[in-house]
């Protein structure tokens, strides 16, 4: 038993040693992007300037909830990815500061706070891919819109999450809210429903449905799309005329940050063009939010996607009641 | 004398005899010590995390109110969910109790060929993770499965809902029943079956007056045991049930993780623990109460004049029938960690497995350091409570033993969301570390230990070990230089049970794990939501090898070490 633990507390103290930092600059982020994303644009960065990232992984919940604990005493200095909404609040509780910099003033003001307390590095928009090989076996039409999805041609041939469990397929309930109005929304969401294969649990489910030709139709955020066409799956990404919502994960700088200059130089590079181009040439398959950035294979310019505009923080405090009417009405429809 | 006299001289007796017992305890502080480590630390991570479920279902906003079971009892959706779980366990338990008596019937009684073999095929889905059922069947009968699609190119076939989870909880489970109708088949002399045929009985007759009445109680246990297993399975239901047939448990998690509504997501959970609970107790009543066994000196083989010819050959073609499923469902994850894309491309390719040892790599080492640290604190703390409750006479032993054993009652789901809510605040703060999957293993797989060390401590002569105590050894001693050394073969047996479930569990561990310490179950279920099968499947095949790997040095170890004997207390 001893020597078990006496195992058991060397473990530990190994799993405690932090990373020893490098001479030279070196910035603490705690990222809330998923870990091989975040680390391909991470180290594309301190390859290019020099400067050493340290990063913790943590998804948005308990990135937040760290943040705030340690506010008398930072222990990070920048907050890295989780959609917009959390750095919205996480600015209202004084959390983080202001910083402008160069690049702030080229990015779309839907990618950032006017006080320049956080900006948006990324986008993914909504949109639907169909595969080309089951739309000529089943003998249906291209979706471009919103209203062509309610064909019966599609009779349990489309994909999408739940938003039981998926921040994604909440993003279009949301939109579809907004664009519609509540209850034409759900009416429309009803009719949808024989059309729906399956709702998935995982957000990316179902575009590993559509490019093996499990289903006509996935609904999802794009990269994961945009993955499967540079792959070779005979996949093709619509974005519906009505428009689609995004998400657009940001980045702050935390309030009493040890590392300032080495976090406004993070901040500065992810909203440059070259910090935008790892985007696309380390394969993230992430949108650029910064005009000339480059895009990827069929991806279509940036300016010409019709995105619709939401308060996300609206959004996040309508959820668990439109949420909740999604399961009583939709997920019971026949 | 009366009996008021009497009952009045037991009453003084007991009194003086409880006194004496702590007298004794107290005159022993190594005992006393342990006991109440043992029973604060059981109140602290068994029961205080499940009073934290409770206490969270009742505050779903400022101050107390039912206002969350009100939710949950309005939702008809929810309603649908706790229908369904009862439903399908139900039908679980029932149908995978058959498969399994017919599986133990057609080894022990029917002579039929292949026994090995069945014995191999009904203790496989044992030591393998329990989603691997849903997640073959999903890769054979699902959107693109190789049978539904790729040979006959049948487009939503419907394995979503109610059959294909009946299907993956069947095979997952009826092992169980199998062990158990095994067990209680071997202890009947088959003498009596003899005896009444040639009586005269009918082959029939007999199996139904004489056979089965035996066998009765075994059947209504491993019902139980099966209703509560599938109760509070996890990883099935969240592959296979789909959003239009709900389950309990996954409803549960969807809340908490999903919504984050933790008061919601607790009050659920309620409703999920009263039948578990109830029906597990049920079970234990049963198995205590009577001892159905009928050994006399050697266990003798069966003649097998019971079965007729033609009930043998029906009885083989069954077992037949569920082995080539269970075969055909590891096939098919071997062949899908091997296949570039499941469904579409299946060129034989490693780079699933290239995936599992690159960036998944950090999974396969946090569960093997987990899983082996673990296992043997529960494996020896499990021994010092069934030492504690066979053969001291502390006060409160009760309470310790029906505290350690109600952490198998409790559905997983259940646990994990008592541990977050219990220890994401002080004064235990714990979520996001090491310390708190190593805690949920240890407190869940501790009544293992428990019950392989009664079961054999019962076997052992007290006598041996209060003759170390007359000779002055105090408890501790006595511990480790008597009872322990004849207790080492039971205690190894446990352990590779709980090795197993610690390597394969998922329910209460997906609540836990964080990116610093992160599971390969919990990879797998995720690789198997966003659509990565090959990925999935790649992970199980090494943790099935991994596993089987285990059991396998271990049972050699204790061959050269026991001999036969210990090589033999492994039942796997």
């Amino acid at each position: 038993m001893k020597k078990i633990l006496a195992i058991a507390a060397i473990a530990l103290a190994l799993a405690a040693i932090p990373a020893f930092a490098k001479p030279g600059q070196t910035v603490v982020v705690y990222s809330s992007v998923d870990e091989v994303n975040a680390k391909k644009i991470l180290d594309a960065f301190t390859a290019e300037t020099g400067t050493a990232v340290q990063f913790v992984q943590l998804s948005s919940g308990p990135a937040y909830a760290r943040i705030k604990a340690e506010s008398n005493n930072p222990q990070a200095d920048v907050w890295f990815g989780a959609p917009s909404e959390n750095h919205i609040i996480a600015k209202n509780e004084k959390l983080t500061q202001a910083y402008k910099g160069s690049g702030f003033d080229a990015l779309g003001k839907e990618f950032k706070d006017p006080d320049g307390f956080w900006r948006s590095f990324y986008m993914n928009p909504m949109a639907f891919a169909v595969n080309k090989e089951v739309l000529a076996r089943i003998g249906a039409p291209k979706p471009t819109s919103w209203a062509d999805l309610l064909n019966p041609a599609f009779k349990g041939q489309i994909q999408m999450p739940s938003p039981q469990s998926s921040g994604t397929a909440y993003n279009v309930v949301a939109s579809l809210v907004v664009m519609m109005g509540e209850d034409k929304a759900y009416d429309y969401m009803k009719k949808l429903a024989p059309n729906i294969q399956t709702y998935t649990s995982s957000g990316t489910a179902p575009s590993k449905a559509v490019q093996v030709g499990q289903c006509a139709v996935a609904l999802q955020f794009t990269p994961a799309f945009f993955e499967a066409i540079v792959k070779g799956f005979p996949v093709e990404v619509i974005f519906p005329k009505e428009g689609v919502w995004f998400e657009a994960p940001a980045v702050s700088i935390l309030k009493g940050a040890r590392n300032l200059a080495a976090a406004q130089e993070l901040v500065d590079w992810l909203s440059s063009v070259k910090g935008q181009n790892v985007m696309t040439d380390k394969q993230t398959f992430f949108y650029p939010v910064v005009a000339g950035a480059k895009l990827g294979t069929g991806m279509p310019a940036f300016e010409s996607l019709k995105t619709i505009d939401i308060d996300p923080l609206w959004a996040g405090e309508q959820k668990k009641r439109l949420v909740e009417r999604w399961v009583q009405e939709v997920l019971t429809a026949k | 004398m009366g009996s008021h006299t009497s009952s009045r001289a037991q009453g003084s007796q007991a009194a003086s005899q409880a006194l004496g017992r702590l007298k004794r305890v107290a005159r022993d502080p190594v005992l006393a010590a342990a006991a109440l480590i043992t029973l604060g630390s059981l109140i602290v991570f068994v029961l205080y995390p499940l009073a934290s479920v409770v206490d969270q279902s009742f505050r779903p906003g400022e101050g107390y109110s039912a206002a969350a079971y009100g939710e949950v009892l309005k939702s008809a959706y929810l309603r649908k969910a706790f229908t369904n779980s009862l439903g399908m366990s139900l039908a679980t338990s029932m149908t995978g109790t058959l498969i399994g008596f017919i599986f133990a019937f057609a080894v022990v009684r029917a002579n039929v060929p292949l026994k090995k073999f069945f014995n191999i095929v009904a203790v496989i889905p044992i030591v393998s993770p329990p989603f691997i059922g849903a997640l073959a069947i999903i890769m054979l009968f699902g959107n693109n499965g190789l049978i539904t699609w790729n040979l006959l190119k049948i487009q939503n076939f419907p394995i979503y809902g109610f059959n294909g989870l009946f299907l993956a909880q069947v095979v997952t489970f009826f092992p169980v029943a199998y062990m158990t109708m095994k067990g209680v088949l071997e202890s009947m002399n088959p003498v009596l079956e003899d005896a009444a045929l040639n009586l005269g009985g009918s082959r029939l007759n007999v199996f139904l007056r004489v056979t089965l009445p035996l066998a009765v109680p075994g059947i209504a246990s491993s019902i139980l045991l099966l209703f509560v297993e599938t109760l509070a399975d996890f990883g099935n239901p969240l592959i296979l049930a789909g959003s239009k047939f709900p389950i309990l448990s996954v409803q549960a998690y969807l809340q908490i993780v999903g919504m984050y509504d933790l008061p919601k997501g607790a009050a659920i959970s309620v409703f999920l623990l009263i039948p578990s609970v109830l029906a597990f107790f049920l079970q234990r009543a049963i198995v205590g109460r009577k001892k159905y066994t009928t050994v006399t000196g050697k266990p003798q083989a069966s003649s097998g004049k019971i079965v007729s010819p033609g009930a043998r050959g029906l009885l083989f073609a069954l077992c037949i029938a569920v082995s080539a499923l269970v075969v055909l469902i590891y096939l098919s994850i071997l062949l899908g960690a091997l296949a570039k894309v499941w469904g579409y491309d299946h060129s034989l390719t490693l780079e699933h497995f290239k995936f599992v040892f690159g960036v998944g790599f950090k999974a396969v080492r946090d569960t093997l350091m987990i899983a082996g640290i673990a296992t043997p604190i529960a494996g020896l703390f499990g021994m010092i409570i069934a030492f504690l409750v066979a053969r001291t006479k502390i006060p409160g032993k009760k309470l310790i033993e029906t505290t350690s054993i109600l952490s198998f009652a409790v559905p997983g789901t259940v646990i994990g969301i008592g541990y977050i809510l219990a220890f994401n605040h002080k004064p235990l703060v714990l979520t996001g570390t090491l310390a708190i999957l190593l805690l949920n293993f240890v407190f869940r797989y501790i009544p293992v230990g428990i019950e392989s060390g009664t079961a054999i401590l019962q076997q052992i002569d007290p006598s041996i070990e209060e003759a170390a105590v007359d000779l002055g050894a105090d408890a501790r001693r006595t511990f480790f230089r008597i009872t322990l050394p004849m207790i080492v073969p039971a205690f190894f047996s446990g352990l590779v049970f709980a090795f197993v479930r610690a390597m394969t569990a998922v329910s209460a561990a997906i609540f836990l794990v964080s990116s610093r310490w992160n599971l390969m179950t919990v990879h797998i279920m995720s690789q198997v939501e966003s659509g990565n099968l090959g990925a999935a499947a790649a992970y199980s095949v090494i943790l099935v090898v991994i596993v089987a790997a285990a059991i396998g040095l271990i049972r050699l170890a204790l061959r050269a070490q026991y001999g036969r004997f210990g090589g033999n207390m492994l039942h796997f």
